[in-house]
């Protein structure tokens, strides 16, 4: 405890409060949201602010959007100065004029008040499963402005001293191709700001609006501390790091994003110098997002104990060239900007690998691949299809892997089958593990897997948004890189290989297939415990091939035990041509 | 217990190496202690940690699992969500069946039950080859969509039972036949990899009791708070992985019928662990969200993956990590932390001198004077106040600086707020305000810290039953038979006609019937069923449960819909009544009322006790408490500040609060709502 006079037990008492109410926010929406963007990929975040605008707590859901709310809250502040009254909800979505995201990611906002007194304001950022633009889902990469992406929300009041504004509502019905399920969305982001309201109110009630200002100040200083602590305990000096996306649709890919770390005591200073200028489509990450990434990455290698505090950003100190892939100007396309974000975090992550070799695992499949499939039922209803695939972890100094674990970037889940396949004319044919897809190494990647999708309903229009296929998951320690990812039309003798990033019509019987890219290994595959190079081919995850070219393992007649002498043999013969 | 309520109790050691052993002999020794004819016995209830053990310690059998072409990692994928959101490196649990034993059939149906790929009889031959060679003692079987059409289910489930009649087998038709594969998947693979062992189990109980000429049926206790014959437990025990924390639950809703009262808080403190969990409108609430081995964590609430997911209902319990034994410590920036790591009963709080020197709750109550210092358990363990002070000085006051009083009564307050989460997460997490409710408080520790909790909550009664350190297993003798059975039924219930889903239901029960029979039912035990379904908003996520008993051929919209958006606007503050509902499972639960005495304990008599100086925040300071127990109440009210204390636990009542003993013989606290601790 950095403040005086506080008692360290009311401190705790109200630290868990504040974490109670975010997480029972962060509830209200899951379970009465619409959108499976929503419900399934918990594409969402709940945050408690204080009145002038500092996170105070957020709810535990997705990683990226840790630190993209007080961009939002400050636009609030900013120009409803002197405006902010009972009873009002403010809505906003547009990053160059709000603080927004990407225009999908709609932000609820609502302040709360004692008698006349703001005390803080509680919101929501969803995902919306479409907020108008070129394809359904909004998620097109094909834009090169922000003005093709959907509609634009500046900071609004939707609710006016109590009273909704029936322009605001009715835009946004007007200009979005699934008005129900944004409306449920918007109304399950209302009732959790309902919620956070009345928990907060009782809080107040229960000890002083100072009282409670002061517990707030309080947190932003133990967060702090607890980071400064973290931080003081790595080893100092500058890592650096560069991790590419493929952007093939476009004449300006590869976009590289360069990350250059330093560790000076108990500070860490990021400068993204190097990175890629802004490019003409969705894939350009807003500032507040790149923050966000970047403060996820290092928040990863603290103890998970820290309260979701903005004190903890303060020992962090960012700096991102303007005009760049990773600091857009008005007016670059945002939509895609998830990718941006995924690979700012690994590349963090590859620099502090650097300082912290045990603590950094290779890098994963590279954050969820977005599949969106929109069109009409034979009824002439529309629908629109989003899924995610994510889920195989990079190796790391004491255990492979994990299979079917989603990136930590964006804890997204997977929709079942059986229910994509009642709310859409959709079958999923194959949904399983690849073999020999990550990368080999004494702790081996996690194997990705496939997942392939007929429509059998009428043209409907796929947009796809993935990226690890020219530049796959990285090996750490001399662990190899994890198979590359690949989007293939039609598999077959007539099959075509789909761009990274692409959108294209699918007919009637068509097919799509997603071969997620494999994760990436930590360290000399030739130190792999042969036993676990056995257990992998007897459960089909390794050939016996790789087994023997990767991993120099020998197995017996019929897979069935290792053949020790020839292993012996084979690891040394590889090493003296690997020159490891 | 005797038909007259009176009951005598017996605890015996486990015998590790076969459980049915110490039961048996124990039962015997007892009959034998209390001249007891065992002829005379009418029922055996059990309940059993027997399947729970089995997958948290890996010992369940070598399982394999057929699915649909395609889909063979549909168990190990799982929903792809982790728990640890700061994790590099979280590890989800292996699953129960590794790959190599996971076969494939060509065949595949759509959502409406159609076939897309025909059942290909080479490939099912080619998959009990492969069964054969891997020799699995027990099969799961689970293919797309046969909640909808069971067909190729039963076909591939016949072959196989055909071709390994003496390997336990399960269906997901038979076990779970709901939609989403994940869930249904892993509940089937359960069902499969516990099912030899609870078999065998209770296979060699009847034995045993046999053998000792106690012939009377052995009931088990289930998840849902019922209890189903041994052959139905044999055939379907993953119904009975949480039968231990639900009976507490048990007894505590038949006390509270008899009370008279429908909204209760259950409240369930031990050693390690606190539980809550709600009964609400006279009804135990149920989840099907449950996951096995998932451990203690609040946050499994919102965020799934720490364990095998469990979809057949389960009593909504949940649990914290803070109970007498859950270790104090003050973390690197200066925060006071209570568990979830416990001392447990080995090593135990530093005041049992058992070779525990960190702090604990317990330690803290101690200190505060709340607990007896000299000895607890009826005189049977003495305790060491100057441990607990030096534990206590060391691991909390001198760290954060203040004296051990303050030291140790911020034990008490952060054990408290983390208590009441978990009875937040069943209360206002779901709509509910804990202030319509009573709170009843067993466990060893829960009547210690129930008054205090309450007062944070705004609840107004607390209760604590007769014997709250053994009430848990006392809700055993209270449990009725009950059966619990679902299908998934996708309908637009405007669409739907009122009789073909009076249909559904009937078919359904009498599918069901004819099963519970076959499972030693006796037809002249005269059960009801009762209705539920459960409904969304067209395109939520998850579904909610609503009374379906009242549909009579009228109009389906106005019973169910009607109830399902007041129940959504219950839940969550809103509906929306000109929006589509779907109807997703249609569920019915045989019910068999039993007349049942009512347990009764002894009272024992009077004692003499010295009053405490006991703590109670810097409001009140230290106060000298009188010191009674339960015998020394009674009707008439009495101010706190008052310790009661008895054989297994010790009842706190704090300033300002009256308590009184009803007729029944339960302490019951009216809480005053002036808040007498700033920091509770």
């Amino acid at each position: 405890m950095t403040s005086d006079r506080l008692d360290p037990i009311t401190f705790e008492v109200v630290k868990n409060g504040l974490d109670s109410m975010v997480d029972e926010m962060a509830i209200t929406v899951m379970r009465t949201a619409y959108s499976g963007v929503v419900k399934d990929a918990l594409d969402y975040s709940t945050a408690f602010c204080a009145a002038d605008g500092q996170v105070i707590a957020q709810g535990l859901t997705i990683m990226l959007h840790l630190g993209s709310f007080p961009s939002a809250i400050q636009s609030v502040l900013t120009k409803f100065d002197g405006r902010i009254n009972p009873g009002d909800v403010f809505i906003l979505n547009d990053p160059y004029t709000s603080g927004g995201i990407h225009l999908p990611d709609v932000y609820i906002i609502k302040p709360v008040f004692s008698g006349a007194a703001l005390q803080g304001f509680v919101g929501v950022v969803a995902h919306q499963a479409d907020i108008g633009g070129l394809v359904p889902g909004s998620n097109s990469t094909e834009s090169i402005e922000i003005y093709q992406e959907g509609l634009r929300i500046p900071t609004s009041k939707l609710y006016d001293a109590g009273k909704p504004s029936e322009a605001v509502f009715d835009l946004i019905a007007t200009n979005v191709r699934l008005p129900i399920q944004v409306r449920g969305d918007m109304r399950s982001q209302l009732a959790a700001c309902e919620i956070g309201e009345r928990a907060l109110l009782e809080l107040i009630g229960r000890y002083s609006a100072e009282e409670l200002n002061r517990h707030y100040e309080a947190l932003l200083d133990y967060s702090e501390l607890r980071a400064r602590q973290e931080i003081s305990a790595l080893p100092d000096g500058k890592y650096e790091f560069e991790d590419f996306i493929d952007a093939d649709n476009i004449k300006e890919g590869p976009v590289r994003l360069a990350v250059s770390l330093e560790i000076r005591g108990d500070e860490i200073f990021v400068d993204m110098a190097g990175s890629s200028p802004q490019v003409p489509a969705g894939i350009n990450s807003p500032l507040p997002f790149t923050k966000a990434a970047i403060y996820g990455a290092i928040r990863l290698i603290m103890d998970p104990d820290i309260p979701n505090a903005a004190g903890y950003h303060r020992p962090i100190h960012i700096t991102v060239p303007s005009a760049s892939v990773v600091n857009p100007v008005h007016p670059a396309p945002v939509a895609a900007r998830g990718i941006t974000g995924f690979r700012t975090m690994d590349a963090v992550l590859g620099a502090l690998a650097q300082a912290i070799p045990d603590r950094v695992p290779a890098d994963g499949e590279g954050g969820n691949t977005l599949i969106s499939l929109g069109g009409r039922r034979s009824d002439g209803t529309p629908y629109a299809l989003v899924d995610f695939f994510a889920g195989a972890r990079g190796g790391g100094s004491g255990s492979d892997g994990s299979e079917g674990v989603s990136h930590p970037a964006g804890n997204t889940a997977s929709s079942p089958v059986e229910i994509l396949e009642v709310e859409n004319p959709v079958v999923i044919d194959e949904y399983a593990l690849i073999t020999d897809s990550g990368g080999a190494g004494k702790f081996r990647g996690a194997q990705s897997y496939v997942k392939q999708v007929t429509n059998i309903g009428e043209q409907a229009t796929l947009q796809l948004r993935s990226d690890k296929r020219k530049f796959p998951p990285y090996g750490l320690q001399g662990g190899s890189t994890g198979s590359p990812s690949l989007n293939i039309l039609n598999p077959g003798p007539n099959e075509r290989l789909l761009p990274t990033l692409a959108q294209v019509e699918l007919g009637k019987n068509e097919v799509i297939r997603h071969e997620m890219a494999g994760g990436g290994g930590w360290g000399n595959p030739l130190d792999r415990d042969p036993a676990a190079v056995l257990e992998d081919v007897i459960d089909g995850r390794v050939s016996v091939k790789a087994a023997r070219d990767e991993y120099g393992v020998v197995l017996a007649e019929r897979s069935s035990e290792v053949n020790e002498v020839a292993t012996a043999k084979l690891r040394t013969e590889l090493a003296r041509q690997r020159g490891s | 217990m005797r038909p007259d309520g009176r009951f005598v109790v017996r605890k015996v050691s486990s015998t590790v190496d076969d459980f049915s052993r110490g039961i048996a002999s124990g039962l015997t020794e007892l009959l034998a202690a209390e001249s007891i004819d065992p002829g005379s016995l009418s029922e055996i209830v059990h309940g059993t940690t027997v399947a729970t053990n089995a997958i948290l310690e890996n010992k369940g059998v070598k399982t394999a699992l057929v699915t649909t072409q395609g889909f063979r990692d549909v168990l190990e994928l799982r929903r792809l969500r982790f728990p640890d959101l700061f994790s590099l490196n979280y590890t989800p649990p292996k699953p129960l069946v590794p790959r190599r034993r996971r076969f494939e059939v060509a065949e595949r149906l759509l959502m409406d039950g159609s076939t897309r790929i025909p059942l290909d009889s080479a490939s099912l031959d080619a998959a009990l080859d492969a069964l054969g060679d891997a020799q699995p003692e027990a099969i799961a079987i689970c293919l797309l969509h046969s909640y909808v059409n069971p067909d190729h289910e039963e076909r591939v489930r016949d072959a196989i039972q055909a071709r390994f009649p003496d390997t336990y087998v399960s269906a997901s038709i038979d076990v779970l036949p709901e939609i989403r594969e994940y869930e249904r998947t892993s509940t089937t693979v359960i069902n499969a990899y516990i099912g030899p062992v609870v078999d065998s189990y209770l296979q060699s109980l009847r034995v045993r009791l046999d053998n000792d000429h106690i012939n009377a049926p052995v009931s088990i206790m289930q998840s849902n708070g019922g209890v189903m014959s041994d052959i139905a437990a044999r055939r379907a025990p993953a119904s009975i992985i949480e039968s231990g924390p639900a009976a507490g639950v048990v007894g505590a809703h038949r006390l509270a019928a008899r009370l008279g009262l429908n909204d209760v808080i259950t409240f369930d403190m031990g050693g390690t662990t606190a539980k809550a969990s709600l009964i609400e409108g006279g009804e135990r609430s149920l989840t099907t969200e449950y996951e096995v081995g998932a451990g203690i964590s609040l946050s499994s609430r919102l965020v799934k993956g720490r364990g095998h997911a469990l979809k057949l209902p389960v009593i909504d319990i949940a649990e914290v990590g803070a109970g007498g034994g859950s270790i104090v410590r003050v973390d690197a920036g200066g925060s006071l932390k209570v568990g979830p790591e416990s001392a447990g009963a080995s090593p135990g709080p530093a005041c049992y001198r058992l070779g525990g020197t960190d702090a604990t709750v317990t330690d803290a109550n101690v200190a505060l004077g709340y607990i007896n210092p000299v000895s607890i358990a009826g005189g049977s363990v003495d305790l060491d106040m100057n441990a607990a002070h030096e534990a206590l000085q060391r691991s909390a006051a001198t760290p954060l600086g203040v004296d051990l009083l303050e030291a140790a009564y911020g034990v008490y307050a952060v054990a408290n707020i983390t208590m009441i989460r978990a009875i937040k997460s069943v209360t206002t997490y779901r709509g509910r305000d804990p202030r319509d409710f009573a709170l009843m408080a067993f466990g060893g520790s829960g009547p210690l810290h129930a008054a205090e909790i309450a007062r944070s909550l705004g609840i107004k009664r607390v209760i604590i039953p007769e014997a709250p350190g053994v009430f848990s297993a006392l809700g055993l003798l209270e449990a009725a038979p009950e059966y619990g059975f679902s299908r998934t039924m996708i309908a637009d219930p405007v669409e739907l006609d009122a009789n073909t889903l009076i249909k559904a239901y009937e078919a359904l029960e009498s599918a069901s019937l004819s099963r519970m029979i076959e499972e030693g039912l006796s037809a002249d035990r005269d059960g009801a069923w009762s209705r539920t379904a459960d409904l969304r908003y067209r395109g939520q996520a998850y579904e909610l449960t609503v009374d379906a008993n009242s549909i009579q051929g009228g109009d389906i919209t106005a019973f169910l819909v009607e109830h399902f958006h007041e129940e959504h606007e219950r839940t969550y503050g809103r509906r929306a009544s000109d929006e589509p509902v779907d109807l997703v499972t249609i569920r019915s639960t045989y019910r068999i009322a039993l007349e049942q005495p009512v347990p009764s304990s002894s009272r024992p008599s009077p004692m003499q006790h010295l009053p405490r100086v006991a703590y109670f925040g810097s409001q009140h300071g230290e106060v000298s408490t009188p010191v009674v127990s339960r015998a020394d109440l009674t009707a008439a009210d009495r101010e706190g500040p008052l310790i009661i204390d008895e054989y297994d636990s010790t009842t706190l009542v704090p300033p300002n609060s009256m308590v009184h003993l009803d007729d029944m013989g339960n302490i019951v606290i009216d809480i005053s709502s002036e808040d007498t601790v700033n920091a509770s």
